[in-house]
């Protein structure tokens, strides 16, 4: 059989796997398929009225979908973190989680490139800015180069994630010396992603809120904070569905390395509130805005509030060891970790960096009933892929799922 | 760099893990070519246009002053020399209407009391209703040179072509030269009101040939 | 282009130069209206559309074409797009007289009439701040100017007026972030966009450091009585729902050596217009003359629209 026969024959079997399971499985495939389906009419509604169906406009014209594209980019490159210690430094425990963190990444490039799809008013136009087919400005927009970084790391980490399971699924040991240098280069691009997309924010002269230098640095503090949250939790719930092994201690490890990156977290937002505050220039107007409100009203300053006393007490929980290693308690400081960061490194960046306008106009932004449900259909397809590709996975671990050399057919010969 | 046993003298791995990097190397700089092939296109570059140049600039237009007021004009119809009054006084039965807001200026400061029909340079010289710049220009002298290099004053038409100027008094009172308020057109919508027509078909306002 | 008549202004010769190529390719475009292809409601010939300036000068004149038979059975009246290129030792710029302007919006709404702004999602291409007079001590703080002073009349009590629209930077961002090159640097200045190439993205918006950009919302609507038919490929043609839009100095008007529709609106002769490599015309002799300034003069934008007082 020549390996692209073998390599069908594992499509077909992962098809097979992901229609099979548990009652559970099926209610949670069935509400992630219902999600979607409300959002794909929501962007019908949008395709066919125009994006004035959010309530974006010009004085403030980026917003919710952005919001998510930045937090996703952090979950995205928060794969590096499991990475690094698991290869580079050959740590045991925690190298059975390395795969479902890249599944993770995986789900959460497909659903930044569908926040960027459905935020472009002309999404049929989206191969102008292709190599070849279109004219990317490059290399002066940065927007190109986060579409060339988000791209190739998708196909490098949806690469290894295929290679290594169908390894597994042929129960064959992965060829380390291959398939390591492409492991490498991930980690650099991981980086990239996320400094990329804050570089992008980063680079506008007119919005002196994200012209910061700190920028790129507290993009990756936040997003080691809450990928690794995001996974501790996944992970609780994943080997409480499926039989995979997946040791309490890899749990804690990752509860510890959130004592360290939200600590460098809750740094630099410190940094950044002393330089706002203690030199005030008119600038600061942006971060009054952020932590008290302009005008009247308070705007978003409440979601300001409770995402730093979330970090806060999550970073309490994960730098007390007594804490953090019970695991329940842990969970709850992931949680708090991933709000803290999903209102912060979201909205919480978006909104101060656009209100008051460039021309000092306040617009008080609260997303569209449509938008927020395109949003939750795209979280729903991060969602699903995530679930399919871990049954996928964890069938082949368990060995439910294994390459067969056709017994029965075989034999018969 | 690997787990595994001792190395062989005849290293499989590296072999492989060269060629791995030397494919990573080369797809790398593949992709950043690909996306170079359009780079001359700069954000500065425009298309090749063909030529054009200007033409030799044609002369201004000067847009006339308006006519004197009618009920008014001439002058001479009424001011008869005999009963004529250089007394600077509040005007009561005649032009009790006009607004006088010009400095310390009184009518004979410009009209002539002798030839009512004319207006009056510092000079003494004489000049008709239709020249009355020229006594502006006496005082504001400054203005002068900026209307000439269009800087004060209103035109239309062309920049590079016939162009309309205007005198002094298109725009301006003489008797009350400092502008009036006039009223505002409509701000613009906030943005919270531009909802547009969301539930309108997009084809709803074209106009359809019959 | 040779044998010209250098005699007659410079919109005569553009539009009767038009009127022929106009009249040449519709006779052949007609002829192809019958294809099987005018079913399609999607229209694959704009899909396909090449980038602006990569097309070729016969690719234009289709384009144009294309764009005026649109245009003409949308709006049931003949339009004109011109495709009008920049002349040679050329570079536009602007004069606003802060002293004299009085807020009175009368620029805001004749370029709306003469760009064909969508009336419905409101666009605005001109935002007039209103600021305290007692503030300026302080020097123009554009976050403290008010676009929706609604006096009775104009100027008001102790304010004055800073109108904003494109700066026509020199060193734009804008330009710089559009991902598809679709937003670039005219020779003569002006800052444009291909509307048919814009993917919608906004991030020029964010990049501007001027508000001077403003998206298509919704569907734009332009009663077809208030269209304005004369238009450009790169300025006032009716543009699509979803891309960026902007002001242009009114491209189709100042290469044909008119002025901007604001100029000409203006009541009190506060905007000024010319050619700044030209010695002699009037926005030199203000730049010579008066004190100016540009907005955010910090970012370096090198804007080529001065305000200017005293």
């Amino acid at each position: 059989m020549s390996p692209l026969v073998q390599f069908w024959r594992f499509v077909k079997g992962s098809l097979a796997v992901v229609t099979q399971g548990s009652r559970g499985y099926f209610a949670w495939v069935v509400l992630l398929l219902a999600v979607i389906a409300v959002g794909v009419w929501a962007y019908a509604n949008q395709i066919q009225y125009g994006l004035i169906t959010t309530n974006m406009r010009d004085q403030l014209s980026w917003g919710f979908y952005i919001g998510n594209f930045a937090f996703l980019v952090g979950i995205a490159a928060a794969a590096v973190v499991v990475v690094i210690p698991a290869y580079v430094y050959r740590w045991g425990p925690i190298r059975e989680v390395v795969l479902l963190g890249e599944l993770v990444a995986v789900a959460a490039i497909i659903m930044c490139i569908l926040f960027v799809t459905v935020d472009v008013g002309r999404p049929e136009r989206i191969w102008h800015m292709m190599p070849l087919l279109g004219a990317p400005n490059f290399p002066h927009s940065l927007l190109v180069w986060d579409i060339l970084v988000l791209t190739s790391y998708f196909v490098i980490n949806y690469f290894i994630v295929t290679y290594l399971v169908y390894m597994a699924y042929r129960g064959r040991k992965y060829n380390a010396a291959f398939i390591l240098p492409i492991i490498f280069l991930s980690i650099p691009l991981a980086i990239s992603i996320h400094t990329v997309t804050a570089f992008l924010f980063m680079g506008l002269k007119a919005r002196p809120f994200w012209n910061s230098a700190l920028l790129a640095p507290r993009f990756l503090a936040s997003a080691f904070c809450s990928g690794p949250a995001l996974l501790v939790i996944v992970f609780q719930i994943l080997r409480r569905v499926r039989p995979i092994e997946i040791s309490d201690a890899a749990l804690r490890k990752l509860g510890e390395l959130l004592a360290y990156t939200m600590a460098a977290n809750l740094f630099f937002l410190g940094c950044e509130v002393f330089r706002e505050f203690y030199s005030a220039s008119a600038h600061v107007i942006h971060a009054e805005f952020q932590w008290w409100g302009l005008e009247e009203g308070h705007g978003i300053a409440g979601y300001t509030w409770f995402a730093l006393v979330s970090q806060v007490i999550a970073f309490v929980i994960f730098v007390v060891p007594e804490l953090r290693n019970r695991l329940p308690i842990l969970s709850v400081g992931c949680v708090l970790a991933f709000a803290g960061v999903y209102i912060e490194k979201g909205l919480g960046l978006l909104l101060p960096g656009m209100t008051p306008d460039v021309i000092g106009e306040v617009y008080h932004y609260n997303p569209s009933l449509n938008e927020i449900l395109i949003g939750a259909g795209v979280w729903g397809v991060g969602a699903l892929l995530f679930t399919l590709m871990a049954k996928v996975s964890s069938a082949i671990s368990t060995g439910e799922f294994r390459y067969q050399p056709i017994e029965g057919s075989y034999g018969r010969w | 760099m690997e787990t595994e046993a001792p190395r062989e003298p005849h290293d499989d791995g590296a072999r492989i893990r060269t060629t791995t990097w030397f494919v990573l190397g080369i797809a790398a700089m593949a992709v950043l070519g690909l996306f170079s092939v359009r780079c001359e296109l700069g954000p500065n570059v425009a298309r090749e246009y063909p030529s054009r140049t200007l033409p030799p600039e044609p002369q201004p237009v000067l847009m006339s002053a308006p006519p004197p007021d009618e009920d008014y004009y001439p002058c001479s119809d009424c001011h008869e020399l005999e009963d004529r009054n250089p007394q600077p006084r509040e005007l009561e039965d005649e032009h009790d209407d006009l607004e006088l807001a010009h400095g310390d200026l009184w009518c004979l400061s410009c009209h002539d009391l002798a030839d009512s029909d004319s207006l009056k340079l510092s000079d003494e010289t004489l000049v008709g209703f239709d020249e009355s710049w020229r006594l502006c220009t006496q005082c504001h002298g400054n203005k002068l040179a900026e209307w000439r290099a269009g800087v004060h004053g209103k035109r239309t038409g062309y920049w590079w072509g016939p162009k309309e100027y205007r005198t002094c008094i298109v725009c301006h009172n003489p008797h009350s030269p400092a502008w009036k308020p006039i009223e505002p057109l409509p701000p613009p919508r906030p943005p919270q009101q531009i909802a547009g027509r969301v539930r309108a078909e997009p084809s709803e306002v074209r106009h359809e040939e019959p | 282009m040779k044998n010209r008549d250098d005699r007659v202004p410079l919109d005569a010769r553009g539009a009767s130069r038009r009127r022929f190529l106009r009249g040449a390719a519709a006779a052949g475009a007609s002829a192809l209206a019958a294809g099987p292809a005018s079913a399609l409601s999607f229209d694959l010939e704009a899909f396909f559309q090449k980038h602006f300036r990569e097309m070729s000068q016969e690719d234009i004149e289709a384009l144009q074409t294309r764009l005026e038979r649109k245009y003409e059975s949308r709006y049931g009246k003949p339009f004109n797009v011109a495709s009008t290129g920049p002349i040679d030792g050329v570079v536009y710029g602007y004069g606003l007289d802060i002293g004299r302007c009085i807020g009175c919006r009368r620029c805001v709404y004749a370029c709306v009439e003469e760009n064909n702004q969508s009336r419905d999602p409101e666009i605005h291409w001109i935002r007039v701040l209103e600021f305290e007079r007692e503030h300026a001590l302080r020097g123009i703080d554009l976050e403290e100017g008010n676009p929706y002073y609604d006096h009775e009349k104009v100027p008001a009590e102790g304010k004055f007026y800073v109108p904003i629209a494109c700066q026509m930077c020199e060193d734009s961002p804008c330009t710089d972030v559009c991902p598809t090159g679709a937003t670039w640097e005219e020779p003569d200045g002006i800052v444009v966009i291909d509307y048919d190439w814009c993917i919608g993205c906004r991030y020029c918006i964010a990049s501007c450091p001027y508000g001077a950009r403003h998206f298509n919302w919704g569907e734009p609507q332009i009663p077809a009585d208030e269209v304005n038919p004369d238009t450009h490929v790169l300025g006032n043609r009716p543009r699509p729902r979803g891309v960026v839009e902007k002001c242009t100095f009114c491209i189709q008007r100042v290469r044909n050596g008119r002025y901007p529709a604001c100029v000409e609106a203006c009541p009190v002769g506060a905007r000024k217009f010319g050619n700044l490599l030209d010695p002699n015309s009037e926005i030199r002799y203000l730049l010579a003359n008066k004190r100016t300034f540009v907005l955010k003069a910090e970012l370096r934008t090198q804007p080529k629209f001065f305000y200017f007082y005293g």
